[in-house]
């Protein structure tokens, strides 16, 4: 879908935070995401034109990093962590629990678009490894059963948005040190809430 | 100056200058490195690593790539160690982990410095078992490329080019790590005028065109260098043929022009040589039908229409795509066929055809440029057509030094790919007039710093035909007069430089029509150009033509013109003949023969002087060589005489700058407002494209230009609509371009179905109604 002028308001707003537009490009891509649940082609004509350059090259950085989703993506998405901290500290086993309950294997969304399940890389959460995010959202110090408590949750009660402290709170464990400011802001679509650009949302 | 520094490679003392890279300075000295992603034109990237030698560092010796790293004082060099050759063995082994190894049905195969590479330097054989990666092959990424994603090896030439290059990054790598393929995005193909080179440097087959596939194996190839004739930058290629068949051009890398590269136009605009439409036997019109005659009827046809017209006036209308030694010809017999006639040096009959002729800037007042003085120019000043559609590799040196830091200035009537790049851009007011400064317009101080006392360049010409050269003497004036100054005229068309040369004097298609008298008798002769059709003087010059007594057309097909002549001389082209062509610089250049004139066909020259042999003149120029002497006697440095010996030698193929005073007697047409601007594009429909199969699509869309406003005005709400004047009614493409200004449409004047429009005529455009008009694309 093309974007609206209200959306085109907010890009021209977070083009306006670099000195160049073209490095506006990151975020802008989570407005597409944001909106769509993935890059579309549609928004992709959008962000060249906004920027200045070619529609490739905005497909080169949108194909390059993984958070930028090429596909659409299921209401939450889950990305657990598979590597090294994590795995040893059983994340295998966290996968399978999640598996398990969504009945996904990797990289796959179920038929009513609920949830996207995925492995990643490490997420910077070692700490508190095993680690598991949702729609971007980090929770530390995870186990089969809080995985599995977790889905539930996002099954049943179906929170419109998705946020951290919260997450952690009801499910998580060990974190890796303590942020210290509660934080209340997440996000309610599968781009990473970020204040700036206007991904996050207030809960 | 940088100083000179010493290093040492594998025990050798060498010198480089400082900051230099290390994989160039070792060529320079003869030590080949092999690479893959790095070309001497493009930024190093690093990216394939086939370039590892080994260096002393404080913490020990350490492989580093040489395409990255920079000479240092006593910088210690390993190209050959043990640990080098197996490094360049790993990095072998893992290119050809997914590439496909189809070397049998590849056309790169035999050239390929992947092929090469692994030869040399190779782990010679490969543990790799599991199944490679797959890809649907090829995939077309424009009409002329195709695209072999399998055999890539992910070097990024392709794509650095596209994008510091050319300026059209519509190619780069989607994807990340074993899934990276080069591909364009849906619905954008790679439609660039430069997109052959990527073909040219892609290190593998993984880029090949349309019109080379299957073709050829290199070892079969028959090559010489020459120069091509396209536009007037005379980029150096080297002509590849088989079995008498032309199948290839490539840029040769001359340092002074192209610098490697080459237009798409240059590069593919070749199989017309080969069209079963070429006029290979002479042909005579006999109420309406051309049939074949011999050479001796022929010129004895000619010998008695002259006498039967008793004192005709004869005219010759020349095209851009001669030699300098065809355009001596020319100058010779036209001034014997009128030497009783015309006295005065005032009253050529000569008329170059083409519409933007001017004046132009040549003389002792203004210090000729190079194409190399743009590198060293603060800035360079552009008023001319549009460079991209005229005169694209000179579009890529200006897109160079600017890039380098030179300030551009451009003065154009439309926003054209240049003015894109301009620091200061002059946009024309068509209807008022008046250049106003579009980009920076509070910078006027600036603009005046980057010209007075500065190293300032200027390509100068019309961009229109319409326009007044006094406005552009204005310019030329000021900038000589407080900048350090020199000029390029912008003819753009082939070898115009080379007639302008060897032409005593040369006249306008405007003064052709001018001065062409329907009453008294004429013959023309048109040598290799169409004037009907692509020129703001078609329907006069068809006219005229009609009403001529008799027309010898000397060219390779039946075409608007030609098709009006009684008598059609069919004649060699490209690679069929030899001789030298001059470029805008000057400069001298050698175009070179490769395949057998084909039929009965024979060079201009040869024509030519069979005709003043008939007629009683006795010249015997046997072959171009000798004419090549005759006219080197006019040259002004007489030292250095572009002879066919000296421009043949490879130390050679820059060419020789070589002057001779330039006589052109043009009169300015009447600038009134016009609402119409016609534009000649790179493509279009001239008989040569037309002809080539593999590119004539590329000049075949039609369409418009305008800005919503006038749009609106129009009445256009749709895509398609219908260009109108008098009884020509054309379907286009309608294209909104917010750049230009309200009021004006702009129209391709190289395109079919445009031949008959007249700019100062009025117009109209309609929308599309039915179906059938709404399916053109
Ligand atoms: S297509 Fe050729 S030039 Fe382009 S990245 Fe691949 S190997 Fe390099
Ligand atoms: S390894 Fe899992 S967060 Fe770092
Ligand atoms: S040539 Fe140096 S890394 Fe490719």
């Amino acid at each position: 879908m093309t974007w609206d002028s209200k959306l085109i308001d907010r890009a021209n707003q977070i083009i306006e935070l670099y000195p160049q537009k073209r490095s506006a490009l990151g975020p802008l891509l989570y407005l597409a995401q944001e909106k769509e649940g993935y890059i579309d082609d549609d928004s992709v004509v959008e962000i060249s034109k906004l920027i200045g350059i070619t529609e490739v090259q905005v497909r080169s950085v949108a194909s390059f990093y993984t958070m930028y989703k090429q596909e659409p993506s299921g209401k939450y998405l889950i990305s657990v962590c598979k590597s090294i901290s994590c795995e040893i500290n059983n994340s295998r086993e966290v996968i399978e629990s999640i598996k398990e309950f969504t009945g996904l294997a990797n990289n796959e969304t179920d038929v009513d678009n609920t949830f996207t399940f995925e492995e990643v890389e490490c997420i910077g959460a070692c700490g508190g490894a095993p680690a598991v995010q949702v729609n971007y959202e980090t929770v530390e110090g995870m186990t089969p059963t809080k995985a599995l408590e977790l889905c539930k949750y996002l099954k049943e009660e179906v929170p419109k948005v998705i946020v951290a402290d919260h997450l952690q709170d009801k499910f998580g464990g060990t974190k890796s040190f303590d942020w210290a400011i509660e934080d209340n802001s997440g996000t309610s679509s599968t781009a990473p809430g970020f204040q700036i650009i206007g991904t996050s949302e207030e809960n | 100056m940088t100083e000179n520094i010493k290093f040492t490679v594998n025990g050798n003392e060498l010198e480089a200058k400082s900051g230099e890279l290390l994989i160039e300075a070792c060529e320079k000295s003869g030590i080949h490195i092999p690479r893959f992603c790095w070309h001497k034109r493009l930024d190093p990237v690093g990216m394939c690593r086939m370039c590892l030698v080994e260096v002393e560092t404080p913490r020990g010796k350490a492989l580093v790539p040489s395409c990255t790293t920079e000479i240092t004082e006593d910088l210690v060099v390993d190209t050959e160690s043990a640990v080098v050759t197996k490094a360049q063995e790993g990095i072998l082994e893992f290119l050809l982990i997914n590439h496909p190894l189809d070397c049998p049905v590849c056309d790169k195969a035999g050239e390929c410095p992947l092929q090469d590479q692994t030869m040399a330097y190779g782990p010679g054989e490969s543990r790799f078992v599991e199944e490679k990666r797959h890809f649907e092959k090829p995939i077309p990424i424009s009409e002329i490329i195709l695209l072999d994603r399998e055999r890539c090896i992910l070097c990024a030439r392709c794509t650095r080019f596209s994008d510091e290059i050319s300026g059209d990054p519509l190619i780069e790598f989607i994807q990340r790590g074993n899934k990276t393929e080069v591909n364009t995005f849906p619905d954008e193909p790679f439609r660039s005028y430069f997109s052959g080179n990527t073909v040219q440097i892609c290190p593998v087959g993984a880029l090949t065109s349309t019109s080379y596939r299957f073709k050829a194996r290199p070892w079969d190839l028959k090559k010489v260098s020459s120069t091509c004739n396209c536009c007037s930058v005379g980029c150096s290629i080297e002509l590849n043929t088989s079995q008498n068949k032309m199948l290839r051009i490539l840029g040769e890398d001359n340092e002074f022009t192209n610098q490697g590269w080459l237009s798409d136009k240059g590069r593919y605009n070749f199989d017309y040589l080969h069209s079963e439409n070429r006029v290979l036997n002479i042909l005579s019109k006999e109420e309406d039908s051309f049939s074949k005659i011999s050479i001796s009827d022929a010129t004895e046809m000619i010998k008695n229409k002259i006498a039967e017209l008793d004192n005709p006036n004869i005219k010759f209308i020349l095209g851009s795509s001669s030699t300098n030694e065809e355009y001596f010809v020319i100058n010779e017999i036209a001034n014997y066929l009128n030497k009783d006639k015309f006295l005065s040096k005032d009253s050529s009959n000569i008329y170059f055809g083409d519409d933007l002729l001017f004046e132009g800037y040549f003389g002792d007042q203004y210090s000729q440029a190079k194409l190399e003085d743009l590198d060293s120019s603060e800035t360079i000043v552009v008023w001319a057509e549009d460079i991209k559609d005229n005169l694209p590799i000179l579009y890529l040196r200006i897109k160079k030094a600017v890039k380098n830091g030179s300030k551009l200035i451009v003065f154009g009537h439309t926003n054209t790919a240049i003015a894109g790049l301009a620091d200061f851009y002059f946009g024309k007011d068509i209807v008022s007039n008046k250049f106003e400064l579009i980009r920076n317009p509070n910078e006027i101080e600036d603009l005046k710093n980057n010209i007075e006392g500065k190293k300032v360049t200027v390509i100068t010409g019309k961009s229109t035909v319409f326009q007044k050269k006094e406005s552009l003497d204005k310019l030329i004036n000021y900038l000589n007069e407080k900048a350090e100054l020199k000029v390029f005229n912008s003819f753009s068309k082939g070898n115009t430089f080379g007639a302008l040369q060897n032409i005593d004097e040369v006249k306008g298609l405007n003064e052709f029509c001018n001065e062409f008298d329907t009453n008294a008798k004429n013959i023309v002769f048109t040598i290799g150009v169409n004037p009907v059709n692509s020129s703001y003087f078609s329907q006069k010059i068809k006219e005229n033509l009609i009403a001529s007594d008799f027309v010898i057309s000397l060219d390779l097909f039946v075409n608007e013109t030609t098709e009006l002549a009684d008598l059609i001389l069919p004649t060699t082209s490209l690679g069929e003949k030899e001789g030298t062509v001059t470029n805008m610089e000057m400069r001298v250049m050698k175009q070179n023969k490769i395949l057998p004139a084909p039929g009965s066909t024979l060079s201009e020259w040869e024509y030519l002087v069979s005709i003043l042999n008939v007629l009683g003149e006795n010249v015997n120029y046997k072959n171009e060589i000798e004419i090549n002497n005759y006219l080197s006697e006019q040259y002004k440095n007489q030292e250095k005489v572009p002879t066919f010996d000296n421009l043949n030698k490879p130390s050679n193929l820059f060419g020789v700058l070589n002057k001779k005073d330039i006589n052109i007697n043009i009169k300015d047409l009447k600038e009134d407002n016009f609402s119409l601007l016609m534009v000649r594009r790179l493509y279009g429909d001239s008989s040569t494209q037309i002809n080539s199969p593999s590119i004539s699509m590329l000049g075949a869309h039609k369409f418009i230009e305008l800005n919503s406003t006038t749009a609106k005005k129009y009445g256009i709400n749709s895509k398609v609509g219908n260009f109108i004047q008098g009884p020509n009614s054309i379907l286009i493409n309608i294209e909104i371009n917010e750049y230009l200004p309200d009021d004006l449409v702009i129209a391709p004047i190289n395109r079919r179905g445009f031949e008959d429009i007249d700019p100062s005529l009025d117009f109209n455009i309609t929308e599309a109604k039915n179906r059938e008009e709404l399916n053109v694309n």
